[in-house]
């Protein structure tokens, strides 16, 4: 890839570097914080007629050159390589051509970037943090605001934080007909041509999302502490995956319609709890949600993570998944009549709005080294390694590749993550 | 939602009987307390399992790309 960057675009990041050079090097004068973290994870998995492998890497730096101002900047990115399902048929439709391959799927290859940067100022007991991303691959753009209020009362037992969020972001589209219904929509056949000035078989469709959050943390007692999270988000745009077709009848192959507006809402429940004699944590939460939709979702997790040593903890997990379908959700929209027809407004070839189970096992382990005297190499306070596992199990309730169910649907995801402190 | 307000202000009410003295925090400090952890690496492995699950949010307000695939 080539960056092009402007006059303008250069003499902005020769100024933010050297702001962000100067507050590190003041900073490290002032013996205040510097923190520098990386993570990397790998996604892989394999199920029926797909595969998807995903490099996540990721750089955050914090910086606090005062007790009342930070400072964060940061870069992550997905590499993704895979083939996705790019038709999807029902089981009627396939009984009516039992001999035709009528699933398809389309290898993927994207690279999307993310750069952020943010602040947050203290006052008092409270911290106000606002903060800007960009985001950029073949075929989206994303521009990301946020602004957190956190303060805190009773003697520091008790956390309240609110926080809004504005997503303005645009997904590449093939361009339709004019007076083209979603029914005789074609779907985006490459990214070739995105985002280009004057590319008439190329549109750019809208989608804004509005979040809003609110927490309360509170502490109860010296060993267990809660988290109350209550988020919402109202989706507006195009929402389909341009490049995924579903067979609605006889000789109609259509992209994927979903609605344009989507409200969403949920609830979380989090608490810690330390068991002194073992020097042990067990980490348990519960989340509820349900969406405009009518997805309705559970998600349980608990963790239980010990010492070995000073330095070193582990910790084993697993969580539990279970989600509605999509009130528009069908494995075949053909409608299973001949003649073979469309049915409904909407139709989706997405296995992610289908009902389904999944179930995630896990280890991971840290290690925090630090000093009891001096630093490391003369300016590192501590150092931090990370690395994690985890297998997730998918139990699809409906969905089916022309009515062969989805099999070896699992993921494995692999982690990797350090930080040092100046 | 009646239900939750009443959850809410009696929990806080709760909360305000609650004293964790300051040199009982200690616990409350150690990693293993901490509910945000190690923000980049969860924040990474969430954005795996969001992008096969049909309800995401609720889990912070800071976004940024799609990652959809």
């Amino acid at each position: 890839m080539r960056l092009q960057l402007t006059r303008s675009a250069r003499l902005l990041a020769s100024m933010f570097v050297g702001v962000m050079s100067a507050l590190a090097f003041e900073a490290t004068a002032r013996a205040e914080v510097v923190d520098v973290d990386t993570a990397h994870t790998v996604y892989y998995e394999a199920p029926t007629r797909s595969h998807m492998f995903v490099y996540t890497p990721g750089l955050d730096l914090t910086v606090k050159p005062t007790s009342w101002l930070g400072v964060t900047a940061g870069y992550s990115a997905d590499v993704v390589s895979g083939a996705s399902v790019a038709v999807k048929a029902g089981p009627a439709y396939q009984n009516t051509h039992p001999g035709a391959d009528v699933i398809t799927a389309a290898s993927v290859h994207d690279f999307r970037q993310v750069g952020h940067g943010g602040f947050s100022l203290a006052h008092g007991s409270t911290v106000y943090t606002a903060g800007y991303s960009y985001g950029t691959e073949h075929d989206y753009r994303s521009n990301a605001f946020f602004v957190t209020a956190k303060t805190d009362a009773l003697e520091h037992n008790t956390e309240f934080e609110i926080g809004y969020a504005k997503n303005l972001d645009q997904v590449c589209d093939r361009t339709q007909g004019p007076n083209v219904t979603p029914s005789r929509a074609f779907a985006l056949e490459d990214s070739n041509g995105c985002f280009t000035n004057g590319n008439p078989l190329r549109s750019k469709r809208d989608i804004t999302v509005d979040a809003f959050q609110g927490s309360w943390t509170q502490a109860w007692t010296p060993v267990l502490v809660t988290q109350l999270i209550y988020g919402v988000q109202i989706i507006d745009g195009f929402q389909s995956d341009p490049y995924r077709s579903v067979i609605l009848g006889e000789g109609l192959k259509a992209q994927e319609h979903h609605p344009n507006d989507r409200a969403r809402q949920s609830v979380t429940l989090r608490a810690n709890y330390f068991i002194r004699p073992i020097r042990s944590a067990i980490h348990a939460s519960v989340r509820g949600y349900d969406d405009t939709w009518d997805i309705h979702s559970i998600t349980a997790e608990a963790e239980f993570e010990t010492y070995f040593g000073e330095a070193l903890r582990v910790a084993l997990r697993g969580r539990f998944y279970k989600q509605t379908g999509a009130l528009f959700y069908s494995d075949d929209y053909s409608g299973g009549d001949r003649p073979l027809g469309p049915k409904g407004q909407y139709f989706t070839g997405d296995r992610e709005l289908s009902p389904f189970t999944s179930i995630l096992v896990g280890l991971r382990a840290n290690y925090t080294f630090r000093r009891k005297e001096g630093n490391l190499f003369w300016i590192v306070e501590s150092a931090k390694a990370g690395a994690s596992a985890d297998a997730v199990q998918f139990s699809y309730d409906q969905f089916t590749l022309g009515g062969t169910e989805i099999g070896d649907a699992r993921a494995f995801i692999l982690g990797l993550s350090g930080g040092l402190v100046f | 939602m009646f239900k939750l307000l009443a959850f809410l202000v009696l929990g806080t009410v709760m909360a305000g009987c609650v004293t964790v003295r300051p040199e009982q925090r200690s616990v409350l400090a150690d990693p293993t307390m901490r509910f945000e952890g190690d923000e980049l690496a969860q924040g990474q492995k969430k954005h795996a399992l969001d992008n096969r699950e049909g309800s995401t949010g609720g889990g912070g307000v800071s976004g940024g790309g799609c990652g959809c695939n």
